[in-house]
């Protein structure tokens, strides 16, 4: 009886990213509603929170899309006009039974798209043990730091979080008055209260108030210590605080200067019925019911959730929790985070302006209007399609010409018989072939082909070559700002040189004194030169930044150290550079090192002697014997080291990230950005591939050819 | 041009004894050639002198002055290599010129010298090519062209004649020769070949497993050898070397003292003539003047030197003596023994000078 209820139950399947706790509590809930409904069966797949986005693009469109996820309410509105989801109706009544403010961001285009589940904000954490009460407003935040910064010890201070960020600068935003957005969906950030904001932390970095340099690492490993009594952070937090650690969770304060609380961006965590679900009805049913009371009590019990259901709240055991009351009062002033596609062009503009602003690079004013600037540009509609006729004719003239020449050339080889008689060549080359095309060509002609068209979220627009047109013509940017492409091109001009250079120097260097066999344990030393090398170079990009980390990095430990003040790496083109180049010449010496090693054992020892009889000093030998036959040798390694080092995207993205402000970026990391940073444009950054690939070909084909002479 | 000293210089590698106990004084003007089999040490005496390795004991001195320890640069020594050690991203000019612009040569005393020595080894046209177009004598050539523009004390050769084909070899030979003459230099010349060191040697210098067996000019060296080990390795075809109690045994000699081990007789001073002893002709290596032939003497194996018109032919029997003015004696040792019966005073040195 059982089994066949079972067998005609409905299977319900939902997706989510939850962890540790939070999973815990939904897959309890799961259970409860299992138990209760024998007809609807649901099933919950725990997905890594990267790929999800994807994974719903590519699953729902096919009909192997689940039949509900939870994620934030932000993903609605490019989901809502992809057709991935649909609405979800609740009655009014339904409604009132949340929270106020967790309903309305799930209210898009008139039509509700979820039931939502959780909130999720910024809040004040503060140390139970540094102060006694949190300060409710700025002045009085204001007052901490400056008491902090006269009586306690240097390196600490009132408040450290990651001020750089768009995404913890908000609550400020806000509560100056200012908006990300408009309620025309464009950029807003000239406007006096953004720029107000921007002034307000200029003024706290100004008076050495924030720590420098404040990412999210430091400032979590500040509070930990003790060094810093205020962070700004969201629930997650939670799990980072060391152990011990007496805390408390408060609003953020008020801004004195407006009278309005600082407001933290929220996320609204629903569940969203996608497309093309086989039982919709079952599925907003269970929906609902998790969002509801009983479903909701389980998840803030057991996953410390910040619940949406107000039911939930009756229960004193949750009533009672300090931190889950002060996330809850937080609702009251914040600010649903936008969910058109406009906001993300803001991200990285307002990224830079704060960072500069924190810097002292610039005052506030200038910076968010250059920040404004760039996300008016960034918006830009795309260019008028081209007219696809001349290409496809120019294509197809090349296909065929390209085509009679292989005809010509096969029959001047021999043509068929030929080819048939070296079937086992042909036979043996193949794998090898088919390898190369799939792997090299295929992706590289669509690639390619990418970069002619312009891509906005999914659609694409053939352009033609606009696209290099932009690029070369320096559209986005004043040739000498790090956006254009000229300014970038001499950059990773710079780069290649020095780190070159660098590499040939250090490498021949080192091999002509191994190979000096008065050097004891000539082996070992080998081994220790080599390590660089055998370390992943990812690895070895991220200890380097760390080492060159203002606060707590060991280069900056060294030069305390010896008396010299410490040096503030990324925050200077030159001193990031430097950074740069430090970790790749780390890197790369030890290549040059055993290809010179290599090539000194080719030079015939007799030579040398000849040269010693002959009245040369071991100077002169090595500038007009050694050196000179070397240098063949170390060409075609030089050669493939340029064309690594012009690439190498790891280490500048991992060590400088860029900075300061995209300055220290090569071709390729720029190119990445406007790929995945800059809103999506595929098409953009695969033109900046072909050129880069179109630079890197020039220099192979004009590199100095080997003499041919033994 | 110097006198070059040689006091008992020895050299160790690691555990092994590369030179023993080696002392030569080589005359100005001389050309003293080192020979020996493989190994015996030759070609490190020459790297010794040269600085290009150091001694375990002994010295080296240069017109009196004590070289030892000085750097290969500072000795004033130059050196023709096996495999010539061209610079290859030269041209000839530069490769005859380096040494000269090392020492900060004035350029029109290079442009002179280099002039000279293109003459002297008819390099004139050569010298804007690079190493890699020239031929192996002409590679050869400038080899010693880079020797002799820099007018050392010593001029040393490490067998540069070994990577030549046979023909190329004679010619070269003979302008070392010419060579030789011209400059009057002092030259230690390093080979294998003993027909090499017999032709061009002042003095020659045998050396076997590190030890010197025996200094001395071509025709010495040939008519006295002074141990067993240098009766064989000097001389073409090897010296018949015969147990000396089967020779007496045999009637090929008299008795002989008891102290002598074994006897020597070269080709050419085995006889073929009614009167002698018994032998059966082996075999007969035809060489167009004259002929090597190999005979048996019951168990006693002999190659004798015969001009072409007496030649026996294989199998047949006849008849073979040995002047007993020409025996060489040797111990038990293999030491020279001197008895008044052979001493050697018209040196017939046969084949030896073509």
């Amino acid at each position: 009886m059982i089994a066949t209820s079972l067998l005609l139950a409905t299977q319900l399947v939902v997706w989510h990213s939850y962890r540790a706790d939070e999973q815990k509590a939904l897959e309890q809930c799961v259970a409860v509603w299992n138990r209760a409904h024998a007809d609807v069966q649901v099933e919950a797949l725990a997905l890594p929170y990267d790929g999800f986005a994807s994974k719903l693009e590519a699953a729902i469109p096919r009909g192997n899309g689940p039949d509900l996820v939870i994620f934030g309410h932000s993903a609605i509105g490019d989901w809502a006009r992809a057709g991935l989801i649909v609405p979800l109706h609740i009655n009014d009544d339904a409604i009132a039974q949340f929270l106020d403010g967790t309903v309305e961001p799930l209210r898009q285009n008139g039509q509700l798209w979820g039931a939502p589940l959780a909130f999720k904000s910024l809040a004040l954490f503060y140390r139970k043990d540094l102060v006694a009460h949190p300060p409710a407003t700025t002045d009085e935040l204001v007052a901490l730091a400056k008491q902090v910064k006269a009586t306690e010890p240097a390196g600490h201070y009132a408040l450290a979080y990651e001020a750089g960020a768009s995404f913890y600068h908000a609550p400020w935003l806000h509560g100056f008055g200012g908006r990300l957005l408009d309620d025309a969906g464009k950029p807003a950030l000239d406007s006096p209260g953004a720029v107000a904001s921007a002034a307000f932390i200029e003024s706290l970095a100004a008076a050495e108030l924030l720590p420098p340099e404040s990412t999210g690492v430091v400032a979590a490993q500040l509070f930990n210590d003790g060094r810093a009594a205020l962070t700004i952070n969201g629930p997650w937090f939670v799990g980072e605080i060391a152990r011990g650690v007496p805390f408390g969770v408060a609003p953020l304060p008020t801004v004195s200067a407006t009278g309005k609380p600082a407001a933290p961006l929220v996320e609204i965590e629903a569940v969203l019925m996608p497309a093309r679900g086989h039982a919709p009805e079952a599925a907003a049913a269970f929906a609902l019911w998790l969002a509801g009371g009983e479903a909701a009590r389980i998840r803030a019990r057991i996953g410390r959730q910040t619940v949406a259901a107000r039911a939930a709240w009756d229960d004193p055991e949750i009533a009672r929790d300090p931190i889950l009351s002060a996330f809850r009062a937080q609702l009251a002033a914040t600010v649903p985070m936008p969910s058109s596609p406009a906001i993300r062009q803001v991200w990285e503009p307002l990224n830079q302006a704060l960072r500069k602003v924190l810097r002292g690079a610039t005052s506030a004013r200038p910076a968010m209007l250059e920040a404004q600037k760039r996300v008016v540009e960034a918006l830009r509609p795309p260019p008028p399609r081209a007219p696809g006729a001349p290409y496809a004719l120019l294509f197809g003239v090349v296909l065929v010409g390209a085509a009679a020449w292989a005809w010509r050339r096969g029959r001047a080889a021999g043509g068929l018989p030929a080819a048939r008689a070296q079937s086992a060549a042909y036979a043996y080359l193949a794998p090898a072939a088919i390898a190369m095309i799939v792997l090299v060509f295929v992706p590289f002609a669509v690639g390619a082909g990418m970069s002619l068209f312009w891509h906005d979220a999914g659609h694409w627009t053939f352009i033609g070559l606009r696209n290099f047109a932009d690029i070369l013509a320096s559209r986005d940017a004043p040739v000498t700002d790090p956006l254009s492409f000229y300014f970038t091109l001499a950059v990773t001009a710079l780069w290649t040189v020095t780190n070159v250079a660098l590499h040939v120097i250090i490498g021949v260097t080192l091999a002509l004194l191994l190979r000096d066999p008065l050097l004891k344990l000539r082996g070992v030393y080998r081994v220790i030169l080599i390590v660089p090398w055998a370390v992943p170079n990812y690895i070895t990009a991220l200890i380097w930044k760390g080492m060159f980390q203002r606060q707590f990095g060991a280069i900056n430990g060294l030069l305390a150290a010896v008396g010299l003040h410490p040096i503030s790496w990324f925050s200077r083109f030159w001193t990031a550079f430097a950074a740069n180049v430090a970790t790749n010449v780390w890197l790369g010496f030890p290549f040059m090192m055993v290809v010179t090693l290599g090539a000194l054992s080719r030079i015939p020892k007799e030579l040398e002697e000849a040269a010693a009889l002959d009245g040369a000093t071991r100077w002169q030998r090595l500038r007009h014997v050694v050196l000179p036959l070397l240098k063949p040798a170390l060409l075609p390694s030089v050669l493939l080291g340029a064309v690594w080092t012009f690439n190498m995207f790891n280490i500048v993205f991992l060590v400088s990230g860029g900075e300061p402000d995209g300055a220290t970026d090569i071709l390729v990391s720029q190119a990445y950005r406007w790929a995945f940073t800059r809103g999506h444009r595929y098409g953009y950054a695969a033109a900046y591939a072909v050129l880069i690939f179109a630079l890197l070909a020039a220099q192979t084909f004009f590199a100095p050819k080997e003499e041919t002479a033994s | 041009m110097a006198e070059l000293r040689i006091e008992h210089v020895g050299k160790d590698h690691g555990a092994t004894r590369v030179l023993g106990d080696v002392s030569i004084t080589v005359a100005d003007g001389e050309l003293l050639v080192l020979v020996g089999p493989s190994g015996c040490g030759k070609s490190t005496l020459l790297r010794c002198i040269a600085g290009l390795e150091e001694l375990s004991r002994g010295a080296i001195l240069m017109d009196g002055a004590d070289i030892t320890r000085a750097e290969p640069r500072d000795r004033d020594i130059a050196m023709v290599f096996q495999s010539y050690a061209l610079y290859p991203h030269l041209t000839v000019r530069d490769n005859l010129a380096f040494g000269l612009k090392m020492r900060k040569t004035p350029k029109e005393e290079i442009a002179r010298r280099l002039g000279e020595a293109a003459e002297m080894l008819g390099l004139e046209k050569l010298l804007d090519r690079r190493p890699a177009q020239l031929s192996g004598g002409q590679r050869q050539r400038v080899a010693m062209g880079r020797a002799v523009v820099r007018r050392p004390k010593v001029f040393l050769f490490d067998e540069p004649l070994s990577n030549l084909d046979a023909a190329l070899r004679g010619q070269m030979r003979v302008e070392l020769m010419r060579l030789h003459q011209r400059l009057s230099a002092t030259m230690v010349y390093v080979t294998h070949d003993q027909v090499e060191a017999m032709t061009l040697a002042d003095r020659i210098a045998v050396l076997n497993a590190g030890a010197l067996m025996q200094v001395g000019a071509p025709s010495e060296l040939y008519t006295r050898p002074a141990n067993l080990f240098v009766a064989k390795f000097i001389g073409t075809p090897e010296m018949n070397v015969i147990d000396a109690r089967a020779a007496e045994a045999c009637r090929l000699t008299a008795a002989l003292p008891r102290q002598v081990a074994s006897v020597g007789v070269r080709a050419e001073d085995l006889r073929l003539a009614p009167g002698g002893v018994g032998a059966q002709v082996d075999v007969v290596e035809h060489l167009g003047a004259e002929a090597l032939v190999h005979l048996r003497v019951e168990m006693i194996e002999l190659t004798a030197r015969v001009e072409a018109q007496a030649v026996p032919r294989s199998g047949e029997r006849v008849q073979v003596a040995i002047d007993p003015a020409r025996l060489h004696l040797f111990d038990a040792q293999g030491a020279r023994v001197d008895t008044p019966q052979s001493t050697v005073d018209s040196p017939r040195i046969g084949t030896a000078k073509p």
